[in-house]
């Protein structure tokens, strides 16, 4: 358990430093959605601390379940994530016409006053 | 926002259901409560099919949130509305909902009335209803996960308000917004995670005993959303690169969705006041010391912006009446600087202003130095008036140079007669605005009538003589230049790695 949560925020890590160090813009976006799948990653692995069956109400098998609450939670923020990810890439479609290189630095100097 | 609507849905049709005496009590409120946050989304995108009424609704909308957010000024008790148990979505509305509410209306309505002749398309209305109702769901919400999709919701709308001209500047100043948000957010995201694991709910509550780790994080990400100290330098270039309705709007209300959700915790959990605290005078000094020397209308305001909200957030019991009025001023002044014939203190200077337009700027900016006669007097007396000594100093340091800011703006020539003013042709929409946000700004004197003593009124005289007088003496001559070098992306980034860790040793401490 302790090893997947090492590797958890390690890809959290890994996103946020790429979006700093990553030059390219549609690099960054990438990164960011790194990062992001990082955060899921931690929601199921603390759901899945009191136990690892499906909880589903039936009366096929009783145990141990995972604690529903935080993935119900993390559906929204897997939505409200993917829409805010397709929303950055029109984005960055419409700035590639003017910029094909999508360097973040030289949009930046020609966008900023 | 679909999980609160579903929710909201169940409660009214169980509503009958319920029998023990409180929730009896409130089941004429809540059911209101949730109708009422939910109406502007769905007026927002029916306006589509209605494209003649579009400017209506949204003024309807706003209307309407006048109305409830002044009625909960009064109420005399808080109302909690707890949907499902304690996993579900957690309401409190109370009178600091209610000065939120009440600012975001007003504030809607004015950027509505100016936007009126401007030839706006449907999209920009329904984003901005879009936006009323999300800021809406912020001042109600207690618990993290409707906040968490209420503020990425506003994350959103303010992207497509700001991209809304389409050019690539605006694209890009937007692209940079959702990009900092949306990496605060994540942050967040994991902070409201650790309250959950220690408590097994996601309500404000549960941050009493939460690791320190979740308070850095949830901190981190509400800090940066709400523009506040060196987290919040993504402000001035997003502020001044909008379109003037549009940085209007994020001035005047975006930026207190971050601060309000501050500002309840603060009221909940007694260790977080004295770490705020550290923050609010931070930010305070800092957006006041970038102001003083800013030579450009637009980027001044939202510098300014940065330290007032300094004030709001040092006092949490009186951050709503603070965050009222800064909210009318900054939007008024916003709507004003658009309609200057330019945007640089030096050009300005060289063309006296039309006599009725210096007017209404010279009212703004008396509201925000804290004048008496405007409500920003008893905002900055009641704000000031029980904090820790250190604190009371370093605030009135900002008080002045808040003055010495906005002085120059008052000492902007004027023009005698109409004829040699610089051209004014304001939208039809202007000083219909004008009238509402200033005399509301007015009209909020009424609330607290009590703050006007000799003593208070000599001091905010004081203040405003000190700075006008550093500001003929000094500022008027010397040419200062701040490095804009932080303002970068991958700075803004990077700096919250830094608060982050700032926040770590801080809680840890």
């Amino acid at each position: 358990m302790s090893l997947l949560e090492a590797c958890v925020f390690a890809t959290v890590l890994c996103g946020f430093f790429g979006i700093i160090l990553k030059k390219n813009l549609m690099m960054k976006i990438i990164s960011m959605d790194v990062m992001s799948t990082g955060v899921i990653a931690y929601y199921v692995l603390i759901a899945a601390r009191g136990g690892l069956l499906t909880p589903i109400a039936s009366d096929a098998q009783s145990g141990s379940y995972a604690d529903p609450v935080p993935q119900a939670v993390i559906l929204t923020a897997i939505v409200i994530g993917f829409s805010i990810q397709a929303l950055m890439l029109v984005g960055v479609m419409k700035l590639a016409r003017d910029n094909p290189t999508l360097e973040s630095s030289e949009i930046e100097k020609n966008n900023t006053p | 926002m679909s999980n609160l609507l579903s929710t909201g849905l169940e409660l009214l049709t169980q509503g009958s259901a319920i029998a023990d005496p409180i929730s009896l009590a409130l089941r004429d409120t809540a059911p209101v409560a949730i109708v009422w946050m939910a109406i502007p989304f769905f007026v927002g995108f029916s306006s589509y099919l209605l494209p003649k009424l579009h400017r209506y609704l949204a003024l309807g909308i706003a209307l309407m949130s006048l109305v409830y957010g002044l009625q909960q000024l009064w109420a005399p008790v808080p109302l909690t509305v707890q949907l499902l148990d304690q996993f579900g979505v957690t309401l409190l509305i109370d009178s600091l909902s209610g000065y939120f509410i009440v600012t975001n209306a007003l504030v809607t309505a004015a950027v509505v009335l100016y936007c009126w002749q401007t030839g706006k398309s449907a999209f920009f209305y329904t984003q901005m209803m879009i936006l009323h109702g999300s800021l809406n769901a912020v001042f109600i919400c207690a618990d993290f996960i409707s906040l968490y999709v209420a503020l990425e919701v506003i994350g959103i709308a303010s992207f497509l308000l700001i991209a809304y001209p389409r050019t690539n500047r605006s694209i890009w100043v937007a692209l940079r917004y959702l990009f900092v948000s949306n990496t605060a957010m994540l942050f967040y995201l994991m902070g409201a995670l650790l309250v959950y694991q220690a408590s097994h709910t996601f309500a404000f509550t549960g941050l009493q005993n939460a690791p320190t780790e979740a308070i850095a994080l949830i901190m981190v990400g509400l800090l940066t959303k709400g523009g506040i100290f060196v987290s919040g330098l993504w402000l001035p270039l997003t502020h001044s690169e909008a379109e003037t309705p549009v940085s209007a709007l994020l001035s005047g209300i975006v930026v207190k969705a971050g601060v309000f959700p501050l500002v309840r915790c603060a009221l909940i959990v007694d260790n977080l006041g004295p770490l705020l605290g550290i923050f609010s005078v931070g930010t305070a000094l800092l957006g006041v010391a970038y102001a003083v020397v800013e030579t450009d209308t637009k980027r001044l305001l939202a510098l300014s912006t940065i330290s007032q909200l300094g004030f709001v957030l040092v006092a949490p019991a009186m951050a709503g009446f603070y965050a009222l009025t800064h909210g009318l001023a900054k939007t008024a002044l916003f709507l004003i600087s658009g309609n200057l014939p330019s945007r640089s203190f030096q050009t300005l200077r060289q063309t006296p202003l039309y006599a009725p337009l210096w007017a209404a700027l010279a009212i703004a900016c008396l509201s925000v130095t804290g004048f008496p006669l405007l409500a920003g007097f008893g905002a900055k007396v009641l704000t000031l008036k029980d904090l820790e000594p250190w604190q009371a100093i370093a605030l009135n340091l900002a008080a002045v140079g808040t003055v010495i800011a906005l002085a120059k703006f008052l000492f902007l020539p004027v023009a005698t007669q109409s004829k040699d003013a610089a051209p004014h042709t304001m939208p039809q929409g202007f000083w219909w605005a004008m009238i509402l946000l200033l005399g509301s700004l007015v009209a909020a004197n009424g609330l607290y009538l009590e703050v006007y003593t000799v003593t208070e009124m000599l001091k905010a005289l004081l203040i405003l003589g000190v700075g006008c007088l550093v500001h003929i003496v000094l500022v008027q001559r010397v040419v200062l230049k701040l490095p804009r070098m932080f303002e970068r992306l991958d700075h803004l980034i990077g700096m919250m790695s830094l608060t982050l860790t700032a926040l770590f040793w801080m809680v840890l401490t």
